[in-house]
C-alpha cells in the first residue's frame, strides 16, 4: 500500500487550477437560455397564467407551466405523503421564489423579456412565516398533513433510556432556548443544468452540477413521465455542493422540460440571487433544552423541545430533524433523553440538505449547556466532557453501534494545542478587548441508511491493454476529493502508478449503480466498492499472470504496473489480451458492495444503527471580543478530529478546515434575513460569509486511529467539521464576556445589546422634548398599525418601479467614452444621459431601475478627471481617479488611505472611481435588492426598514421616511479633512461645495442634473493626525458604522483643531460639531471623548427598535479612533 | 455596423462587438471561448471572474468591455507563469471544487508580480487582506494564503541564487 494514506495532489489538479476543467456553463455549443419565473408572494392562489404574449415574442422557443407536467406531478424527495412539491406551481404558491413558469429563448435579453410578458394573476393570502406564527391558532394551514397539529409536518415524541433515573441522580440543571440560523450553502458554482432532449428516442441528456446523479435522474424521469434510464446524466465538473446538490435543486426538471418543449438544448443557470433567495438553505432550529447533571458533572438527563422551520415544502426536513435530535442520544452517556420535535411548515423558502444535517443546530444547544453545567459545578469544560465520554464499541441511546471513538484524544489535543489550562488561568485584564476560550465536541456518521439501497454501492474498474486503469463510479465529486481517493485506492489494489489511473464518475450510462455523495457516504461507500472491485480484479489479474509466468496465483505480486512471480514479470496491460472476457482491449470488472450491520430508519422506528462508522471531533476556539464595537474575532482555532485513518491527509485536512470555516460563518455572520418571506440579503454583498481576512488560521489535527469498519481504516470527515464551531464560538464568547448568547450568528448587535443589559445601561433620547421628531415618531408608530400593510399592498402598485416591471426590460445603453471634460458635460446635458465611472455600483443596480439611462457617458478617459497631483499644498483628485490610485498616492492623508483600503475589494478599488464612490446609491438592503420601497418606487410605497431588519444598515439618528444611510466611506472622511468638491456643469459652470455640505439625504447629493464631481481638493495639513475606524460584518463590507477623527494638536498636546464625523449612523455623514467644539483647547482622555460623544448621540438619536445598539458601536468606534491617533 | 472595440487578450489583438455593453467576462467566455474566468455572482462581489487589465486585477463581470483599453490577461494566458503557484495549491489543498480557483490564481499572480512585504506574519496578513475579494466556499482560505506566501519565498530564493 503506497498511495492510500499519502498526500497526493488532486488527479486533475493541473487542468482544474488553470481553469481548463469545464463546468456546465462552460460547455461549448449552441443552446437556448432558460429562465424561471418565480413567485413574488409568500402565499397566493394562482388564479390564471397567460403565456400567449410571451410565446409570440421573438427568439422565444418554449414557455412551460404546470400544464406541461402530468396533473398532480410532485417531486418524490422523501416519498409517500411527504411528497408535496410540484415542479411548477399548480394553483398555489407557498414561498417567495417558488417556480411558476419557465421560458427558453435565444438570448438572455429575450428570455428576460419573455418572463415579463407572462401574465400571472395571484390572489395573495396571509400565511405564517415563522414556526411561532404557524402554530398559533387560526394560522392558515399550508398543507394537509398527517399529524393532528396545524402546520406540523412531522412530530417526534421520543424517550430513549431512563430519563427518570437521570432526574433522580441529577443535582444541577440548566435550561434555555437556542437558535441556529437559516444559512445558505452559497456554493460558488450556482446550480446549473444543460439539458438536451432527443425526440427520436424520447430521452434527455443532462449535464448538471450535482453530487448525486442518481437522484437527479430519479426526479427528472418521474416528473417528465419517462423511464429512469431515459435520463442520461453526463460527467461534468461541479463547483461545490455541501449538500445543496445532493438532491434535485428544482431547476433540472425545468431545463429538461424546456428542452423537450423547444426541441433544442437549453441551459438553466441560477443567478446568485436565486441561489440565496429561492434555493433551499439550512433548516433553522429553535431548540429549547434542559440538561441535568450529577455532582461529578456527568450528564444524566436531557429534555428537548425543538421546532424545525420546514419552510414551504418537505424535502429532507423529516430526516434533517431526525438526524438533529440524534445528537442528544449519540454524543455522551446520559441515563435518558426525552424530546419532542416538530417540523413546522412556514411560507418561506423550504429548507434542504446542508452539511451536518441538523446536527450543528442541536449541537449548539447541547454544547452550550455542557459549558453552563461546567460553570455551575466549577469544573473545567474540557474536563467535564472527558468525564462524559461514551465507551467505544458500544451502543448509544439512539441505537448507534459505535466502533472506535477517540473523542477523548480530540479533547486532549485541543487542551494541549491551545495551551488551554495556562492560557485560561492567566489574568484576563480589563481592557476593551476581552479574550475567551471555548470548546465544543460533536459526532457524525459515515453515510446514513436513509433509503432503500443506501447500504449498497457498485463500482467498476477497467484495465486497458496499455496498462492504464479507469475507475467508474456513479457518484460525483463536487470538490471533496472523492475521485482522487478512489484513484489512490485503485492504484494500490492493482499496484499501478497513480498517474495511470483515471476516474469516470457521474455518467449514468457508463457507470454502475451508486446513490452518490451525500450524508458523508462518499469515502465509506465508494471507497469500499472501489476497493472491493480492485481486489477482485487484482485476483483475476493474478490468475492471468500466474498462467503466463507459470506460477501459482497466490505468489503473484502486483507492483509498478507489472505482475511479478518466480523472478519474472509481465506488464499488466499485456495480460488483458489473455482474458477471454476482455473486450476491445479492456478488461472490466464490476462489483457490488453492501454494508453489513446498519439498519434503515422507518417511520415506526426511532432507534437504528444508521451508519457503518462514526466520526468524532472537538474544536477549540479563541476569540477576542471588542466591548466597544461588539465585534468578535476568532484569533485561533484548533479542530481535532477522529477520522479513523486518513486515505489522503491533505484532502482530510481540507475538509476539516473548510467545514470549520463554514461553521464559523454561521456562528458569526451568516443568516438569511427575510421580509414578508422574501430574502433581503440575496447577494454576496449583503450575505456576511467569511472572507479571507475574517478567518483565523484553522489548525487541523487528526488523532491516531484505525476504524476496522471503514475502508482502509477511514471514517467520514466532510460533515463532522461543521458541527462544533457554533458551540465552540458561543462558549468562547461566554467565557470572554460572562454573558451567554444563545442565538447565532453572534453579530455585534447581539453582543452590544447583551453588554448594555449586563451593565444596566439604557440610552434616553427624550423624543417628547423634540418636536422636530414627533411627525416621524407618529409615522413609525402607525406602521405596525396598518400603514405598512396599506402602503405595501396598495401603495406600491402606483409606483414607477413596479409599473416598469410589466414593461419589457430596457435596452442596453449606448456608451459614450468622453475624453475631455467639456465633451463629457455636453453629452451629459442631453436628456437621458447619465455618468458612468467605474460602473461597479451603477451596473448591478441598473436592472432594478425604473428608467435606466439610455446613454451612459464614461468618464474613465476624461483627462481632466484623471489628474492626481499636489499643487499649493492641496491634493487635487480628479473624479475619475480610481480608489486604488488615490490610496497609492504618497500625499494622500493616512486617514483617507485607511478608509480607501477598507472599501470592497482590491478588484473593485482598481475600477471604482472617487466620484463614483461619493455618489453611489444609498445603503439599504431593501433598496439595493429591489424592494418597491419609498425611495425606489415613490411616495406611496413604504420604507421596509421601519418594520424590517434594520439592525445593521439604517440610520439611528435623524432618519426620516427613508431610513437608509450614505454608504461612502470617502464621504465620511472628506469632511474631516476640510475637503472641497468641485462640481462641473455644462457651459463651463463650476462651483465648489464643502465636503460637509455635499449630501442632502441618504446617498443623495446636491449635484444638479448634468453635473459631475470633477475634482476633490484636499488641503494638506502636515500637523493633522487622523484615524478612521469602521465596523462591518466582513472584510470589505459597507460600514455598519464608522468614525473619522482628525486632530491638530499644539506643542503641549492640546487639541486645537478637531473634526469628528460619524458614517452610516445618520442619513448623511454626521459631523459632531458640538463635540468638536467641546474638545477644542483640551487634552482629552478617551473617557472624556466618549462622554461627550455619548451625550451628543443621546441628544440627537432616534433609533429604530432594533438599531439603538449602533449608537454604542459608533461611540466605541470613536474610542478606537482615539486610540489609533 | 456594430461598434467594434479592440482588445488585447493574452497577447493577441481581437476586435469584439460591444453592442449592448457586454461585460468583459461575457466577451471572454461567450465570444472568445475563454471560460476560465467564472461568473458566480455577476455583481462584482466574489472575485470568480477576476482577470488582469493592465496588470491590475479587476472583476470581469462588471467591467464593460468597451471601457477596457489596456491588455487583458486571463487564467488561460497565465497558466505557465502560475505553474509553481498552482502546483503549490494542489499540494496544500488550496482548492477543492476549483470554481473560485482561476480567479484566485489570477489575483495571486498579480500580487506575486508586485512582490510581498518582508516578514512571514506581514506576508500572511497582506495576502489575507488582499485576497478578501475572492470568495472561496470550500477551503477556508488558509491554504490559498499559505501557498501564495510559499511561492513568493521560493521565487525570491531562486532569484537570489
Ligand atoms: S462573478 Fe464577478 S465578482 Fe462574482
Ligand atoms: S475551491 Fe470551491 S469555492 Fe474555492
Amino acid at each position: 500500500m503506497s498511495w492510500v494514506g499519502s498526500r497526493v495532489r488532486p488527479i486533475d489538479w493541473d487542468d482544474r487550477s488553470a481553469g481548463r476543467t469545464l463546468f456546465t456553463a462552460d460547455l461549448p455549443g449552441e443552446r437556448l437560455v432558460g429562465r424561471i419565473l418565480r413567485s413574488p408572494h409568500a402565499y397566493a392562489e394562482v388564479v390564471a397564467i397567460d403565456t400567449t404574449r410571451a410565446r409570440a415574442m421573438p427568439g422565444v422557443h418554449a414557455v412551460i407551466t404546470a400544464a406541461d407536467f402530468a396533473p398532480g406531478a410532485r417531486y418524490v424527495h422523501r416519498g409517500g405523503p411527504l411528497s408535496d412539491r410540484p415542479p411548477l406551481a399548480d394553483g398555489v404558491v407557498r414561498h417567495v421564489g417558488q417556480e411558476v413558469a419557465a421560458v427558453a429563448a435565444e438570448t438572455p435579453e429575450q428570455a428576460a423579456a419573455a418572463l415579463r410578458a407572462i401574465r400571472v394573476r395571484y390572489r395573495p393570502r396571509r400565511a405564517p412565516l415563522t414556526p411561532g406564527q404557524a402554530r398559533s391558532p387560526g394560522a392558515r394551514r399550508l398543507h394537509v398533513r398527517t399529524t393532528d397539529e396545524a402546520n406540523v409536518s412531522m412530530r417526534l415524541d421520543t424517550t430513549w433510556g431512563d430519563p427518570d433515573a437521570g432526574h433522580r441522580a441529577a443535582v444541577v440543571a440548566v435550561s434555555g432556548s437556542f437558535s441556529y440560523p437559516s444559512v445558505s450553502h452559497a456554493v460558488m458554482e450556482p446550480n446549473t443544468t444543460l439539458a438536451s432532449w432527443d425526440a427520436a428516442r424520447g430521452r434527455v441528456e443532462l449535464w448538471t452540477s450535482t453530487q448525486a446523479p442518481w437522484f437527479i435522474a430519479k426526479e427528472v424521469s418521474q416528473l417528465l413521465g419517462i423511464a429512469h434510464d431515459d435520463v442520461v446524466i453526463r460527467e461534468v465538473a461541479a463547483g461545490g455542493g455541501f449538500g445543496s446538490k445532493s438532491k434535485a435543486s428544482e431547476h433540472e426538471a425545468l431545463a429538461a422540460a424546456l428542452s423537450r418543449a423547444a426541441g433544442a438544448p437549453v441551459l438553466v443557470a441560477l443567478s446568485r440571487e436565486e441561489e440565496l433567495g429561492a434555493n433551499k438553505p439550512r433548516h433553522r432550529f429553535e431548540t429549547t433544552l434542559r440538561t441535568e447533571a450529577d455532582a461529578d458533572g456527568v450528564l444524566r438527563a436531557l429534555d428537548a423541545d425543538i421546532a424545525v422551520d420546514n419552510g414551504s415544502y418537505n424535502h429532507m426536513g423529516t430526516s434533517v430533524m431526525r438526524v438533529g435530535v440524534i445528537t442528544l442520544g449519540s454524543m455522551y452517556r446520559p441515563d435518558g433523553v426525552h424530546f419532542t420535535a416538530r417540523l413546522v411548515d412556514t411560507a418561506t423558502q423550504p429548507g434542504g440538505q446542508f452539511r451536518g444535517y441538523g446536527t450543528p443546530q442541536v449541537s449548539l444547544a447541547m454544547e452550550s449547556q455542557v459549558d453552563e453545567i461546567a460553570a455551575r459545578l466549577g469544573i473545567d469544560p474540557i474536563d467535564l466532557r472527558l468525564r462524559n465520554l461514551a465507551p467505544e464499541h458500544a451502543e448509544t441511546l439512539c441505537g448507534y453501534r459505535v466502533g472506535t471513538n477517540r473523542l477523548g484524544d480530540c479533547l486532549v489535543a485541543v487542551r494541549d494545542g491551545l495551551d488551554w489550562d495556562a492560557a485560561r488561568s492567566a489574568p484576563r485584564g480589563d481592557g476593551p478587548v476581552r479574550r475567551g476560550w471555548g470548546v465544543a465536541a460533536g459526532s457524525h456518521g459515515s453515510g446514513a441508511f436513509a433509503y432503500d439501497q443506501a447500504d449498497r454501492s457498485d463500482a467498476a474498474l477497467d484495465l486497458f491493454d496499455d496498462g492504464r486503469v479507469r475507475v467508474r463510479h456513479g457518484g460525483s465529486d463536487a470538490g471533496t476529493g472523492q475521485n482522487t481517493i478512489l484513484a489512490q485506492i485503485a492504484a494500490d489494489e492493482l499496484g499501478v502508478d497513480l498517474a495511470d489511473v483515471e476516474v469516470l464518475s457521474t455518467d449514468t450510462e457508463r457507470t454502475p449503480f451508486e446513490l452518490g455523495a451525500w450524508s458523508s457516504r462518499g469515502t465509506h461507500m465508494t471507497g469500499s466498492s472501489v476497493g472491493q472491485a480492485g481486489r477482485e480484479l487484482a485476483g483475476r489479474v493474478r490468475e492471468l499472470a500466474a498462467e503466463k509466468l507459470g506460477a501459482d496465483a497466490a505468489e503473484v505480486v502486483l507492483r509498478g504496473g507489472r505482475a511479478h512471480a518466480q523472478g519474472r514479470d509481465v506488464e499488466l496491460g499485456d495480460l488483458v489480451g489473455l482474458a477471454a472476457e476482455a473486450r476491445d482491449g479492456v478488461l472490466s470488472h464490476e462489483t457490488s458492495y453492501r454494508v453489513e450491520g446498519t439498519e434503515m430508519l422507518t417511520p415506526d422506528k426511532d432507534r437504528a444503527n444508521l451508519s457503518p462508522s462514526y466520526a468524532f471531533a472537538a474544536h477549540g476556539a479563541v476569540v477576542d471580543v471588542d466591548r466597544r464595537t461588539g465585534e468578535v474575532r476568532v484569533v485561533d482555532y484548533l479542530a481535532a478530529h477522529d477520522v479513523g485513518t486518513a486515505i489522503n491527509p491533505t484532502a482530510v485536512e481540507g475538509q476539516i478546515v473548510g467545514g470549520a470555516a463554514m461553521g464559523l460563518g454561521a456562528a458569526l455572520g451568516e443568516d438569511l434575513v427575510r421580509e414578508a418571506g422574501r430574502v433581503v440579503n440575496s447577494t454576496y454583498l449583503h450575505y456576511a460569509m467569511p472572507r479571507s481576512a475574517d478567518l483565523p488560521r484553522v489548525r487541523a489535527h487528526v488523532v491516531d486511529n484505525h476504524e476496522a469498519a471503514g475502508p482502509y481504516g477511514a471514517k467520514s470527515v466532510g460533515e463532522m467539521s461543521i458541527v462544533p464551531p457554533g458551540g465552540a464560538v458561543a462558549n468562547a464568547v461566554a467565557d470572554a464576556l460572562g454573558v451567554r448568547l444563545r442565538e447565532l450568528p453572534i453579530t455585534p448587535d447581539k453582543v452590544l445589546t447583551a453588554l448594555a443589559e449586563q451593565e444596566g445601561r439604557r440610552r434616553r433620547h427624550g423624543i417628547w422634548r423634540r418636536p422636530s421628531r414627533w411627525w416621524i415618531a407618529a409615522i413609525r408608530a402607525l406602521y405596525p398599525l396598518g400603514l405598512h400593510h396599506v402602503l405595501d399592498r396598495w401603495g406600491t402598485r402606483l409606483g414607477p418601479a413596479r409599473r416598469a416591471r410589466s414593461r419589457p426590460p430596457a435596452a442596453a445603453p449606448a456608451v459614450l467614452v468622453a475624453t475631455g471634460l467639456d465633451d463629457a458635460l455636453t453629452a451629459l446635458a442631453r436628456p437621458g444621459a447619465a455618468a458612468l465611472g467605474g460602473g461597479t455600483d451603477l451596473l448591478p443596480d441598473r436592472p432594478r431601475q425604473a428608467r435606466p439611462a439610455p446613454v451612459l457617458v464614461a468618464t474613465s478617459a476624461v483627462t481632466e478627471m484623471r489628474r492626481l497631483e499636489t499643487r499649493d499644498g492641496v491634493l487635487r483628485v480628479g473624479g475619475a481617479v480610481t480608489l486604488a490610485e488615490l490610496a497609492e498616492h504618497p500625499d494622500t492623508p493616512d486617514v483617507l488611505v485607511t478608509a480607501l483600503r477598507s472599501i470592497a475589494s482590491p478588484q473593485i478599488r482598481n475600477t471604482a472611481t472617487v466620484a463614483g464612490n461619493l455618489v453611489q446609491a444609498k445603503r439599504c438592503w431593501f433598496f439595493r435588492n429591489g424592494f418597491d420601497c419609498y425611495k425606489r418606487n415613490g411616495a406611496t410605497s413604504p420604507c421596509y426598514a421601519v418594520l424590517g431588519d434594520h439592525r445593521f444598515q439604517h440610520a439611528a439618528v435623524d432618519g426620516h421616511r427613508c431610513q437608509a444611510v450614505t454608504p461612502s466611506d470617502v464621504g465620511t472622511v472628506l469632511p474631516a479633512l476640510d475637503a472641497v468638491l468641485v462640481l462641473a456643469g455644462a457651459a463651463g459652470v463650476r462651483r465648489e461645495v464643502d465636503a460637509a455640505d455635499f449630501y442632502s439625504g441618504p446617498g443623495e447629493t446636491v449635484l444638479r442634473d448634468g453635473e459631475l464631481v470633477a475634482e476633490v481638493r484636499i488641503p494638506l495639513v502636515a500637523a493633522r493626525r487622523g484615524a478612521f475606524t469602521k465596523l462591518g460584518l466582513y472584510t470589505g463590507d459597507f460600514a455598519t458604522a464608522s468614525a473619522a477623527l482628525t486632530v491638530v494638536a499644539d506643542t503641549d498636546g492640546r487639541w486645537c483643531d478637531v473634526r469628528l464625523v460619524l458614517g452610516a449612523v445618520a442619513p448623511t455623514p454626521w459631523r459632531l460639531r458640538a463635540v468638536e467644539a467641546a474638545l477644542t483647547g483640551t487634552r482629552p482622555t478617551v473617557a472624556d471623548v466618549r462622554r461627550l460623544v455619548d451625550a451628543e448621540l443621546d441628544r440627537h438619536a432616534h433609533p429604530l427598535p432594533r438599531n439603538g445598539w449602533k449608537l454604542d458601536a459608533a461611540a466605541g468606534l470613536v474610542e478606537q479612533a482615539y486610540d489609533a491617533l | 455596423m456594430a461598434p467594434q472595440h479592440p482588445l488585447v487578450v493574452n497577447g493577441e489583438t481581437v476586435e469584439v462587438d460591444v453592442t449592448g455593453m457586454p461585460s468583459l467576462a461575457t466577451v471572454l467566455r461567450d465570444r472568445l471561448g475563454l471560460t476560465a474566468a467564472k461568473v458566480a455572482c455577476g455583481r462584482g462581489e466574489c472575485g470568480a471572474c477576476t482577470v488582469l487589465v493592465g496588470g491590475r486585477p479587476v472583476m470581469g463581470c462588471i467591467t464593460p468591455a468597451v471601457l477596457v483599453r489596456e491588455p487583458v490577461e486571463t487564467s488561460e494566458g497565465l497558466a505557465a507563469e502560475s505553474a509553481d503557484l498552482r502546483a503549490c495549491f494542489a499540494d496544500t489543498g488550496a482548492f477543492q471544487c476549483g470554481f473560485c480557483t482561476p480567479g484566485q490564481v489570477v489575483h495571486a499572480t498579480a500580487l506575486l508580480r508586485a512582490g510581498l512585504p518582508p516578514g512571514s506574519e506581514e506576508r500572511q496578513e497582506h495576502v489575507r487582506h488582499a485576497m478578501s475579494g475572492n470568495i472561496c466556499r470550500c477551503t477556508g482560505y488558509q491554504a490559498i494564503v499559505a501557498s501564495v506566501c510559499t511561492v513568493a519565498d521560493a521565487r525570491e530564493t531562486e532569484q537570489a541564487s
